[in-house]
C-alpha cells in the first residue's frame, strides 16, 4: 500500500497545468544525420595574424594542408567547425579536428559528459575504444577536461586515437576534437595533434553566446 | 531529442516542461531513452492520434510503414497552442519563445 500514492498524482497534475506545455513529436526513423559541405563562409583576418570567424571564434589558422569544413546546416541548433587533412600513406591515413558548441551528451559535469560523449563518438565507424588518458587541464581560461581514447576496427584493420577536450562556454560544456586515422599498421603522426594543441591555446570568444545571452 | 535533454535547465528556468511523442511503441521508447539517458516523458502514441490533432499526418511510406513528419508545439498554462513548427527542433527559436512566454507569465 503506498497511502501517498493519490496526493503525489494530484500534485503532479496540478504542476502539468500551472506550468506551459511543450511537446515535441517525433519519429525515431526521421533522425537525419550530419553531412559535410566544401565550401567556406567568410572570416575575418586580424593584424595579429588570427582569424575572427563567424564574428564569433578567434584562432590561428593552422598551417598550409588543413582544411576548414563545418556540418551541412544548423541541424538542430548545433553547431561545429574543424579542420581536417589528407596524411601521407594509404586509406584512412587522415587527421581531423574540430570545435563543437554541442558536444554529444548533456552533463554539465566533465566527468559525467564524458560517458555521454563516447556512447556516440564516431558512432558509425563502429569502433572499439580504449580510454589511454585522462586528466584535468587548463582551456579557454577555465578548468577543462581531456580524455586521449584509441579505437580500433579489427575487421576494416582501421585504427583511430582520438583526444577530447571539454571546457566551459558560460555554463555549457563545448569540445574540442581531434581523430587520426590510420591503417592497423600505420604509425600515428603528433605533429598533428600539436598543431590542435596550438589551435586550442589560440581559441577565443570574440561575443557572448546565445546562451549567456538568454 | 538529445538536445531537449542538454537543455532541460533553462526550460526548468522558464517554468516550461517537455513531453516527446513518437508513434512508436513503449518498449522501443523505453530503450531508446535509456540510450540516450533522456529524462523527461516520452509517449507512445501508436495510433497517431495526438499529433493529428496538432495537425501532423503520415509524409510517407517506407516499406508499407508510415513516416511521420516532426513538429514541436508550445502550449501555455492556460492550454492555448502558442507556437507550431515543423521538422527539426530549432532550439534557439523555442527558447527564446520560452522565455517570452514566461516574462508574459504565461
Amino acid at each position: 500500500m503506498r497511502p501517498d500514492h493519490g496526493r503525489k498524482t494530484m500534485k503532479r497534475k496540478k504542476i502539468l497545468m500551472l506550468w506551459p506545455l511543450f511537446i515535441a513529436l517525433f519519429s525515431l526513423s526521421g533522425c537525419a544525420g550530419l553531412g559535410m559541405s566544401a565550401a567556406p563562409k567568410p572570416y575575418e583576418v586580424t593584424p595579429k595574424g588570427t582569424v575572427i570567424y563567424k564574428e564569433e571564434f578567434e584562432f590561428r589558422v593552422p598551417p598550409l594542408g588543413w582544411n576548414l569544413f563545418w556540418p551541412e546546416g544548423d541541424d538542430e541548433g548545433e553547431f561545429a567547425f574543424g579542420f581536417m587533412k589528407r596524411d601521407p600513406g594509404p586509406f584512412p591515413s587522415q587527421s581531423v579536428f574540430a570545435y563543437d558548441e554541442e558536444p554529444f551528451g548533456f552533463s554539465k559535469k566533465f566527468e559525467e559528459r564524458e560517458k555521454e560523449f563516447f556512447k556516440r563518438f564516431l558512432w558509425n565507424a563502429i569502433l572499439d575504444f580504449q580510454i589511454l588518458e585522462r586528466r584535468k587541464v587548463q582551456v579557454l581560461g577555465g578548468e577543462g577536461w581531456e580524455v586521449t581514447a584509441e579505437g580500433k576496427d579489427p575487421v576494416k584493420k582501421e585504427k583511430a586515437k582520438s583526444k577530447i577536450i571539454f571546457g566551459k562556454r558560460g555554463e555549457r560544456v563545448v569540445a574540442f576534437y581531434i581523430t587520426q586515422w590510420r591503417p592497423m599498421d600505420g604509425d600515428y603522426d603528433p605533429s598533428a595533434f600539436d598543431t590542435f594543441d596550438k589551435f586550442i591555446t589560440s581559441f577565443k570568444y570574440v561575443k557572448k553566446s546565445f546562451y549567456e545571452t538568454l | 531529442m538529445e538536445g531537449h535533454q542538454r537543455n532541460l535547465y533553462l526550460y526548468e528556468r522558464f517554468n516550461a516542461r517537455v513531453l516527446g511523442v513518437s508513434v512508436d511503441d513503449a518498449a522501443t521508447l523505453k530503450y531508446w531513452a535509456k540510450s540516450l539517458d533522456l529524462t523527461f516523458p516520452l509517449l507512445s502514441n501508436l495510433t497517431g492520434f495526438l499529433g493529428a490533432s496538432f495537425g501532423v499526418e503520415p509524409s510517407l511510406e517506407i516499406r508499407g510503414y508510415p513516416v511521420f513528419s516532426r513538429k514541436t508545439v508550445i502550449i501555455d498554462k492556460k492550454g492555448t497552442i502558442r507556437y507550431v513548427r515543423d521538422g527539426t527542433p530549432q532550439y534557439k527559436d523555442i527558447l527564446l519563445f520560452l522565455k517570452k512566454l514566461n516574462q508574459e507569465g504565461r
